[in-house]
């Protein structure tokens, strides 16, 4: 024996927490190592402090692009965070064993330059022991444990030892075993022998410091107990990469454990491994399966599902003799699950699913003291926030916030002159990076570019996105525009990146324009639709209506939006021969086309009357779009009375089929509804179509005409009555109760014989 | 009646204990867990009866599947002395697994109510003998004794199929029995209580028509396991075949059994039919009316071999298969014969060789 004690453990293991205690107070240790990057030990002081509430996590990041992260979380019952906790309440000197975050970045660029189509970074770096294994070795386990999973097998063998010696020996063994079936793979070998040839040289350290072998407990992943037993062999350090990198403390969150897989790196079931914790704490190993059960039901009951104690009861029973059927005594996570759907849920897990996502990952989020390892752009952050006057919004109750953007000319300097207007900026840049701190509000008065409503409120959440963000970026501007240029790159269409575009413009970022203009102009080449065109001009026009209120010009835009326009009168026409289900799409573009020529003096006019009229013109496209083009033609005065009275005759003609006419109709009663009523002439020549009509196609003109007049409000009916009452020389008020009277059922029952009409005669 | 007619051969379908018997001594001689009181054998042995292995050399065939982990969920349901509801689709082996269950358990699966909507509380409490009734007024030796009764008496499981068949009131008879687990019988003033071991297994349908909902009150006293159909193509085929070669046995159909290729063009057929898409999730297509359920599929291919050992060769042909797909798809509603003749043109028709034969019998009924 090498008279180090070794305590193999598994992370995040709650009895590997509680044991490992007792095991210490045991041994009274003179030195505690704990397997983490060596360099995290600056962090020690502030994980120790009171105000640190678990879960938080140690981020580490690489100075450069492209961005890899390691992330070493922890919970309460972390055993790593036990050992911590009980080194400084007992002025023990602690150690970190594992290699420094620098080189496990660049052990993970290399990789990256090998294996370009590797995994993402986040996912994969957690922590190194999920890379430790080759997945089958787990999936063997799987199966040779007969519980279908190395999780559960796990749970009920090691999670409920009874003593610490058991827990000891059974992990020590667990990660013997791992490690003899695993080494004839060899997958991920490279890093992990330099891990432990680093540990091995901190162990000789430590011991060289003066500290007696016997004295010192080495905490690590079970795994490598078995490498680390002849650290007193003399060996040489190989050359490792490095690549530069900070870290940080964040909180972190149970959630976001729980969606981190592997051995390692996540805990699928935090909430759940907290109560095993709270049972240990209590001497109680049964508490944990009463508790989840007892949760599951008080979740149910307070979403009103009914769920009673005796349910509860004949819950617990049979997680007991579940777990008995395996040969346990306490039931596991698996059993207590299947319990509760059996006997809570009715045999439908989609019962109780969402109480046992509350109970299982719950909602625990952890805190760090103020100030504590800031990352630069927290720094920036909360400057930003001082700055402009928006520290008291920091608070967890939401408070609105409404901003005018005009030059306060009452102030005396410029900075407070504009305050609100970097507000906006600031909380614009806040958005793009989905920190979840600002939420826009709708603005109460149409068309005002000077005002804008937000609400404000801060949670954990927060906090850790923001941390999260320092990856994109050391200060919130420079993460703004590293998510744009993403934006930008990943684009597919071109309306895309005219979002961009106006989401640099309200951020006020010139540079994130500009970078995205000269995507969107490489992009314009390639030949798109109508629609996003339509979609693209529009969001620029938008941009432009800004003016010159967040002092950026927008006038660069200009030749971008002519040049799309002109393109887009020129395939307007095409664009119109679709069925109707496209129709709605290419109506709702045409519209759009239509305001952005309006509010864009610079544009030819002539060019989209034209197609326009085309449209309106041709029989041969969508009826629907036709009617709509003539619409805009005669709210823009571009079609005469006389004109629209020919164009009635001629669509709603004989030998149009009815629908035909019907959406004709429809089209152009999309636009202006009041244009239309004030226009006595288009009642003129509807009346004298109607009174052409003999009998037989009079039946068929009505099915048409009532569907088009179907979605008329009450008001707009009285305006048409009143037309109709001019013309037949009545009382409008009479006309207008008949239009708009009940139908008796003599009439409704003649209509509803309509609907078996014959359109083919 | 005489007894010499009930031989194990004459009878057309034997109760699970008598056709498993070796498998039960087995398992009951090989034990080596603690026992719960009035059971047969451990939960442990129960499993191995019905998800299959070893007891001794004895090989245990499995009775039931897939989805192991339910079957444990049920043999813990009755460990802790709660019913045991079981809920499904019809032809999810609900009542088979019942049966087994109790064979398991007690070595008795015949203690049995078939729920009807004619099932009467007295066919689940107790009922009279009534020539002695009024000869002798009410005394124990006039009383018929119910399933359920009898076995609250000897400490054993009552198996209620179909339950949700019944009417209402009559399953609400169960909710004291459950509760209570004691049956009165005010006429003699005298109560039973049940022995250990006393439980039982329910079954219910969940699609078919003129069912009885249960009410919640009974809900709440069972535990309540879903049986899924089975989720892959292969355990489907492994359920059917493992089926079909049993029945047949029985059955004496001098026809060999199905090939493999065989049961997974039925297989298919019946799943792509009851899921509304193909295997390989690739297409869409029109459901039937009918259920097309596992149990409907073994049913198909033991007529199909009585087709073939009766009128042809003793190979299954696809002939055979035709006309039994044909029976069991179309139903007697419109929609059926045009889902059918879809199927059989958009997908089947498109399978190539090995699907041709099937698809040309298939076609020429529906000419």
């Amino acid at each position: 024996m090498s008279g180090v004690n070794f305590f193999g453990i598994r992370h995040l293991s709650p009895a590997g927490g509680f044991y490992l205690e007792k095991y210490l107070e045991e041994i009274k240790p003179e030195c505690v190592l704990i397997e983490a990057p060596c360099d995290f030990e600056d962090m020690l002081p502030d994980m120790v402090r009171n105000e640190t509430k678990p879960p938080f996590a140690v981020l580490a990041y690489t100075k450069n692009a492209p961005l890899h992260t390691v992330l070493y979380p922890f919970a309460e019952y972390s055993p790593e965070y036990r050992a911590i906790l009980w080194a400084h309440k007992n002025n023990v000197a602690i150690r970190f064993t594992d290699l420094p975050s620098e080189v496990f970045l660049g052990l993970y660029e290399e990789e990256k330059d090998e294996n370009k189509a590797g995994k993402s970074s986040e996912e994969e770096r957690a922590d190194g022991t999920a890379n430790e294994h080759t997945p089958s070795v787990y999936e063997k386990l799987d199966i040779l444990s007969g519980e279908g999973s190395h999780e559960t097998f796990w749970e009920r063998t090691l999670e409920q030892s009874e003593s610490a010696d058991a827990y000891h020996e059974g992990a020590n063994l667990f990660g013997l075993k791992i490690r003899e079936s695993s080494e004839e793979t060899g997958e991920d070998r490279r890093e992990l022998l330099l891990r432990e040839i680093h540990m091995r040289e901190v162990i000789r350290k430590t011991a060289a410091e003066g500290f007696t072998a016997e004295k010192i407990v080495v905490v690590t992943g079970a795994y490598h107990v078995e490498g680390l037993k002849d650290w007193e062999k003399d060996e040489k350090i190989p050359e490792m990469p490095k690549s530069e990198g900070f870290h940080t403390l964040m909180p972190y969150s149970y959630y976001r454990l729980s969606t981190r897989s592997g051995y390692g790196a996540g805990n699928k079931a935090p909430a759940y491994y907290e109560l095993i914790w709270q049972g240990l704490k209590r001497g109680d190993f049964s508490f944990s399966a009463g508790a989840y059960l007892a949760k599951i039901a008080a979740y149910q009951r307070k979403n009103g599902n009914a769920a009673s104690s005796a349910q509860v009861i004949e819950a617990v029973r049979l997680a007991g003799s579940l777990a008995k059927l395996r040969g346990g005594n306490i039931p596991v996570l698996r059993d207590l699950r299947d319990a509760a759907e059996t006997c809570i849920g009715e045999g439908s897990f989609g019962i109780i699913a969402e109480a046992a996502a509350d109970t299982e990952i719950g909602t625990k989020i952890g805190e760090l003291p103020e100030g504590v390892s800031r990352t630069s752009i927290q720094e920036d952050f909360y400057r930003e926030l001082k700055d402009l006057k928006l520290d008291k919004y920091r608070c967890v109750t939401a408070q609105d916030l409404s901003l005018d953007l005009r030059e306060n000319r009452r102030v005396s300097s410029e900075k407070a002159a504009f305050l609100d207007l970097n507000r906006s900026f600031f909380l614009h840049r806040l958005r793009v990076l989905d920190i979840g701190f600002a939420e826009k509000g709708a603005n109460t008065q149409e068309k005002a570019t000077w005002s804008e409503n937000w609400t404000l409120r801060w949670t954990p959440e927060s906090e850790i996105r923001l941390v999260e963000s320092a990856l994109k970026g050391d200060t919130v501007e420079f993460a703004a525009s590293f998510v744009m240029k993403e934006r930008v790159e990943k684009a597919s269409a071109m309306w895309e990146i005219a979002g961009v575009i106006e989401d640099a413009f309200l951020c006020g970022m010139t540079s994130a324009l500009s970078y995205a203009l000269t995507a969107l102009r490489s992009m314009a080449v390639e030949a798109v639709s109508f629609e996003e065109l339509a979609k693209t001009a529009f969001r620029l026009s938008t941009v432009i209506g800004y003016g010159d209120i967040r002092k950026i010009t927008a006038a660069e835009l200009e030749p971008m939006v002519r040049q799309l326009f002109y393109r887009g009168c020129l395939i307007a026409e095409d664009a119109c021969i679709c069925d109707d289900a496209a129709a709605k799409a290419i109506a709702e573009a045409v519209g759009m086309f239509n305001s952005v020529e309006l509010a864009n003096g610079f544009l030819n006019t002539e060019d989209w009357i034209e197609a326009l009229k085309k449209i309106s013109g041709r029989d041969d496209l969508n009826t629907t779009l036709s009617g709509l083009a003539a619409a805009i033609l005669l709210e823009r005065s571009k079609m005469s009375n006389e004109e629209l009275k020919t164009e009635v005759s001629r669509r709603l003609s004989r030998g149009v089929p009815a629908e035909l006419g019907a959406g004709w109709f429809e089209g152009l009663t999309m636009r202006n509804r009041y244009g239309l009523i004030a226009r006595l002439s288009l009642w003129e020549s509807l009346d004298g179509y109607i009174a052409s009509l003999d009998d037989e196609e009079f039946k068929r003109a009505l099915v048409f005409l009532r569907r088009a007049f179907a979605d008329f409000s009450a008001a707009e009916k009285d305006g048409i009555a009143e037309n109709l009452g001019e013309i037949w020389g009545l009382n409008g008020a009479e006309v207008s109760e008949t239009v708009n009277a009940v139908l008796d059922t003599a009439s409704s029952e003649q209509i509803a014989a309509l609907d078996d009409f014959d359109f083919d005669i | 009646m005489s007894t010499s007619k009930n031989t194990k051969e004459n009878i057309l379908r034997l109760p699970a204990e008598k056709l498993f018997e070796n498998e039960l001594n087995a398992l009951i001689k090989a034990e080596a867990d603690p026992v719960p009181k009035g059971w047969k054998m451990s939960p442990k042995s129960v499993k191995t009866y019905i998800c299959g292995g070893k007891a001794g050399n004895t090989v245990i065939t499995p009775k039931y599947i897939g989805h192991e982990r339910l079957v444990e969920i049920a043999i813990a349901t009755l460990v802790t002395d709660r019913a045991l509801l079981l809920i499904g689709e019809p032809g999810t082996a609900k009542s088979w697994l019942s049966e087994h269950l109790a064979a398991a358990i007690n070595g008795n699966s015949s203690q049995v109510i078939q729920g009807t909507a004619g099932t009467t509380e007295e066919q689940i409490r107790y009922s009279w003998n009534y020539a002695m009734l009024i000869a002798n007024g009410p005394s124990e030796a006039a009383m018929l004794k119910s399933p359920v009764f009898t076995a609250m008496e000897t400490g054993t499981i009552a198996r209620v199929e179909e339950i949700s068949r019944c009417a209402s009131e009559v399953q609400d008879t169960l909710i004291s029995v459950l509760s209570e687990k004691r049956i009165s019988v005010p006429e003699l003033n005298m109560e039973i209580p049940a022995q250990k071991g006393f439980s039982v297994i329910a079954t219910a349908n969940t699609r078919d028509k003129g069912v009885n909902d249960m009410s919640a009150a009974l809900k709440r006293r069972f535990n309540i396991v879903v049986l899924p159909a089975p989720e892959t193509l292969e355990e489907e085929m492994s359920i059917v075949s493992t089926r079909v070669t049993q029945l047949s046995e029985n059955l004496d159909l001098n026809a060999a059994l199905p090939k493999d290729a065989v049961i997974e063009k039925v297989c298919t057929v019946f799943r792509e039919l009851r899921q509304g898409e193909t295997v390989d999730k690739k297409q869409k297509l029109k459901t039937t009316s009918g259920v097309l359920s596992t149990a409907e599929a073994i049913s198909l291919l033991c007529n199909s071999m009585a087709l073939a050992g009766s009128f042809g060769n003793g190979e299954i042909s696809d002939e055979d298969i035709a006309a039994g797909l044909q029976g069991a798809v179309v139903k007697d509603e419109q929609g059926d014969i045009v889902a059918w003749k879809e199927y059989l043109e958009n997908i089947m028709k498109k399978r190539g060789s090995a699907w041709a034969g099937l698809y040309g019998a298939c076609r020429e009924l529906n000419s």
